[in-house]
């Protein structure tokens, strides 16, 4: 049985780091079988899962990883992952909600919609921002599948706009597979 | 998904008025024939009631889901000669009343479908019919009516055409406290689809399933905006009509896959088949959802301009091109609507006397759907008013393409006059008719204009 680990880097960005760590891995004969990559105000951060079939475990692999000759230096942690690299997704696709919050910026919006989405029993599968021409945009996956009344996190969403002053709104995922992608929905 | 296309999505429908412009249900009501006619009206009205009950309430409800508005829901019948075959004129005025009282017990915005297809010949229900248009129309809300009076392969019915010219004056007259709004409710048609799902012409064909659903998308303010951000972020001289071709192109791909996802999503809630999505631009006279407006952006500083034909048709093949890859199904009458009434910025246009009738006539023969919601003098006499008809179903019979026309003649108003109907319907000053009064020998013919020969097609 392979062993499984969930690595998460995070660094100034700069050209080669994916080279760096991915060639470490390649090294010890891992096989890589997931990744992700973001880069946000110029710090790059990266989950991947990769399975070995050496013996390895997970402190020396964050060493081998941080050992790494980098001019910025690389911030590593390595975890046993025991899970399925590709599961069937937790809900199906009925359930997932977009929500859209714009407006001005303001301390503490993502606190709180992440607490209204914990109250209500709301998963967020993906949580982006966008800053343009001083409006301020927060975009939210949601899965809606464990919640109890849909009617209720309407009522939630729409309370949280008069609070904020924001311009929330919450449609289902298709509309904007709809308008955005080839494929009929 | 990126989060630019959901941005770009929301403002389509917060900033630019997308929507979708009707779902409209068409029903069958040939099995409502009863031993008389208020057996008829209860078997009519009870059907609709039954088929459409839940049908308002889906449509909200599908609505919120999606976050995307719903204008209109309203519904389309089997022409209604058809279930009142033998009746008499206040037999369909009945007939009219009992679909009034089913649109607004079911709360649709409006009922199309009192209609009759008579392109070759006019039965004597099919007189009737027409005899009680007047007050069928006069005394209900929610009533549209439609008639058919040519098609490609049959040619044109000279003596439906005369009958319809007096008809759209008797309208006028028997609602002249409404500006003649009643005429607003009766539209003469050429190559009449069976699937259109926009009023006042909405009829459920013969060749069509027991019930099906019809959508009409909108999105000329959604275009209108995407066409000055390309403009505005281009250097001039660096972007040419194929570009802007381009992009009206996969703007009407976004604005019609709404309507897709909405329509089909009614059809699974309530259970009944999806038809087509008409892909007509639908303006409405709220400032920023004009046709007239992309005219303006697209080179020409008034509608009516030279050019103007040249852009419609232009903008109305871009419409079909993304619309026609974004659905299954499309429609109905699919192409730009140039509603006079009903477009801000047409209206204007008439204002400053740069678009007259002759010129929205040229402009027709590349479009659909025809003289659309146009107030004239109340003067203009019934034959002259038949003959403007008969040119446009001429366009239609022709270039085999669905034409129609819906004129007011104001009682009581001149050319320049203002009238308004309020809400969708719109404003307008009254269009000058020249040459009026000069077409009745023509119309007295009687008779048919032979079907046009099909090849030599020139």
């Amino acid at each position: 049985m392979a062993n499984q680990m969930v690595i998460s880097v995070m660094s100034k960005d700069r050209p080669g780091i994916i080279s760096d760590v991915t060639g470490v891995i390649y090294s010890l004969n891992g096989n890589l079988a997931d990744l992700k990559q973001s880069v946000l105000s110029g710090y790059f951060t990266m989950i991947l899962i990769a399975a070995f079939e050496e013996e390895i475990t997970s402190d020396e692999l964050a060493e081998k990883i941080s050992s790494v000759k980098s001019v910025t230096g690389l911030e590593v942690v390595v975890k046993d992952f025991d899970g399925s690299v590709n599961p069937e997704p937790a809900s199906d696709q009925n359930g997932i909600y977009v929500i859209t919050a714009q407006g001005i910026n303001q301390t503490g919006l993502v606190a709180r919609i992440g607490k209204l989405c914990f109250e209500y029993g709301v998963n967020i599968l993906d949580f982006d921002t966008v800053l343009s021409e001083g409006r301020y945009s927060m975009i939210l996956y949601v899965d809606l599948s464990g919640t109890e009344s849909v009617e209720d996190i309407y009522s939630a969403v729409d309370h949280f706009g008069e609070e904020t002053g924001l311009n929330v709104v919450m449609q289902h995922s298709d509309i904007f597979k709809a308008t955005s992608e080839i494929e009929l929905v | 998904m990126k989060s630019k296309d959901i941005l770009a999505t929301i403002d389509m429908i917060q900033k630019e008025h997308l929507d979708v412009r009707t779902v409209t249900m068409g029903i069958n009501i040939m099995d409502c024939r009863g031993k008389d006619v208020q057996e008829t009206c209860s078997l009519v009205e009870g059907k609709i009631i039954s088929v459409a009950g839940s049908f308002v309430e889906t449509c909200n409800e599908v609505s919120k889901t999606y976050g995307i508005p719903v204008v209109n829901k309203r519904i389309s019948i089997t022409p209604i000669v058809h279930v009142g075959a033998g009746y008499n004129r206040r037999d369909f005025v009945e007939l009219a009343k009992a679909l009034d009282r089913a649109a607004t017990a079911v709360g649709v915005d409006i009922l199309g479908g009192f209609s009759a297809q008579v392109e070759k010949g006019i039965t004597r229900t099919d007189s009737e019919y027409i005899a009680s248009l007047p007050e069928a129309i006069a005394c209900t809300d929610k009533v549209c009516a439609s008639i058919n009076i040519a098609t490609t392969k049959k040619g044109i019915n000279m003596d439906a055409l005369k009958l319809v010219g007096q008809t759209v004056k008797d309208l006028a007259e028997a609602t002249k406290e409404n500006d003649g709004f009643g005429a607003a409710k009766f539209v003469v048609f050429c190559n009449q689809p069976g699937d259109n799902p926009f009023m006042a012409g909405a009829i459920h064909g013969l060749e069509e399933a027991d019930t099906v659903l019809n959508v009409g998308v909108s999105g000329p303010g959604v275009i209108a905006r995407a066409l000055e951000r390309l403009i505005s972020s281009n250097d001039p001289g660096n972007l040419h009509i194929d570009d802007l071709a381009e992009e009206i192109k996969q703007t009407t791909f976004r604005v019609t896959r709404c309507g897709e996802l909405i329509g089909r999503r009614v059809s699974e809630k309530l259970g009944i088949g999806f038809g087509v999505v008409d892909l007509s631009l639908a303006p409405t006279p709220t400032v920023g959802d004009s046709v007239g407006e992309i005219f303006q952006i697209l080179g020409v500083d008034d509608v009516g301009a030279p050019g103007s034909t040249a852009i419609l048709a232009m903008l109305n093949d871009a419409v079909k091109k993304g619309g026609v890859f974004a659905s299954k199904n499309v429609g109905g009458l699919s192409g730009a609507f140039i509603p006079v009434m009903e477009d801000a910025v047409l209206a204007e246009a008439v204002e400053k006397e740069a678009l007259c009738l002759e010129k929205l006539e040229a402009m027709t023969t590349v479009c659909s759907v025809g003289l659309d919601m146009i107030p004239i003098p109340g003067s203009v006499d019934a034959d002259t008013i038949s003959a403007i008809i008969a040119d446009e179903m001429a366009l239609g019979m022709v270039n085999q393409k669905t034409t129609a026309a819906r004129l007011i003649p104001v009682p009581g108003k001149e050319a320049g006059d203002y009238v308004s109907f309020g809400g969708l319907f719109g404003a307008s000053p009254i269009m000058p008719v020249r040459n009026a009064g000069k077409s009745q020998r023509f119309i007295n013919w009687g008779g048919r204009i032979p079907a046009p020969i099909h090849s030599f097609r020139n």
